[in-house]
């Protein structure tokens, strides 16, 4: 069983090698990719000098063609499971294992780790917990399943949906609309309870004007998910 | 009703821009399939210019007026149609640019790893020959 980590990194020199020791410690029959997309802080020179396994992208993709990216890797290289891991500290690695073993026991073709079902560790802001209870209401609208956290960056993917994911994956922002493309496909998405820490380095992508355009983005995006085929 | 003067001014701005479209193909600056769109425009144009009854007639037939409104309207609706086309075009390419960047990022990946795979062969070959040598 070969298993593989994606970190997508912008702009993470200072968390990236803290991750990967992670990784190596506390999940160490997982092979890791950093997919390093455009830092302008000097992350790839982190990576080179440490000996970090890496693709290098030459233009900057935004976090949904980076994890693509990840998932072409999978593929290529033979991956039977692929699971996302923030390079920011905000997630543990001694639960990579656990999903593992939940993905191939239920059979799913997703296995999210949940803040929102144990209510452990950080839960994130008021208002974006608001968003994310929306999401996850409108995600059972209209498949009819239960997503608690349909925002969570820390998933796991079977090769089938790994193999949908590296020919079609959302651009900006991808993780509720692309859970629905596969729960529209008749994936089976199980959630594991996970504890996230509050980010160490960096900020969240989506603040201020941003999470307008996230809001109207998404919930488009998921309305169209739900009109394709 | 357009003036004999306004029809030829308007004629002459139409045909320089027609020049400098062809121009810019011929010297490959600009994608054909691109400027098709802005060729029929000017095509439109240039005929509506040469026979003004014909703008009479359309703008009857469509219930408009005065048919400098439906030069206004036309011209609305053109410009409408070539930044749509131009829409389409930059999904196309964006999607295109990805899927260059990750195979460029990926076979870099690939070489990298082929490199120092072979400078570690070297060294070991290295080392041997030492060996031998001594």
């Amino acid at each position: 069983m070969k298993k593989l980590v994606i970190i997508p990194a912008y702009n993470e020199s200072a968390s990236i090698v803290r991750a990967v020791d992670d990784i190596r410690r506390n999940a160490p029959g997982f092979d890791y990719v950093v997919i390093n997309d455009c830092s302008t802080d000097g992350t790839a020179d982190v990576c080179l000098q440490n000996g970090l396994n890496y693709v290098d992208l030459p233009v900057n993709l935004g976090i949904g063609g980076a994890v693509q990216t990840g998932y072409l890797y999978g593929c290529r290289n033979g991956y039977d499971l692929a699971v996302q891991f923030d390079g920011d500290g905000q997630h543990d690695a001694s639960y990579l294992e656990r999903m593992a073993q939940e993905l191939i026991r239920t059979e799913s073709g997703m296995v999210i780790g949940s803040r929102f079902i144990e209510r452990e560790g950080f839960q994130s802001s008021g208002l974006r917990r608001i968003g994310i209870r929306y999401f996850s209401l409108l995600i059972r609208l209209l498949t009819g399943k239960r997503v608690t956290d349909p925002t969570s960056g820390m998933r796991m993917v079977s090769r089938d949906v790994m193999e949908i994911y590296a020919d079609s994956y959302p651009k900006d922002y991808p993780e509720p609309e692309s859970v629905v493309a596969i729960l529209r496909m008749g994936k089976k998405v199980t959630e594991l309870p996970v504890v996230m820490r509050e980010r160490e380095e960096g900020q969240s992508s989506i603040a201020g004007l941003r999470s307008v355009y996230y809001m109207i983005k998404v919930t488009l995006a998921i309305l169209m998910e739900r009109l394709r085929r | 009703m357009m003036t004999l003067k306004l029809q030829i001014v308007i004629g002459v701005a139409i045909l320089v821009v027609l020049a400098i479209l062809v121009n810019m193909i011929r010297r490959r600056s600009l994608e054909l399939k691109y400027a098709l769109v802005w060729i029929l425009v000017l095509a439109a144009l240039l005929a509506f210019d040469c026979a003004p009854a014909l703008l009479t007639v359309v703008s009857g037939f469509l219930g408009i007026y005065a048919p400098v409104n439906m030069i206004f309207f036309l011209g609305f609706c053109f410009s409408l149609l070539i930044i749509f086309s131009l829409t389409v075009a930059l999904s196309r390419l964006s999607n295109s640019v990805r899927t260059l960047d990750q195979a460029a990022a990926l076979m870099e990946k690939r070489l990298r790893d082929l490199e120092q795979e072979l400078e570690k062969e070297r060294a070991r070959n290295g080392e041997e020959t030492d060996h031998h040598g001594m």
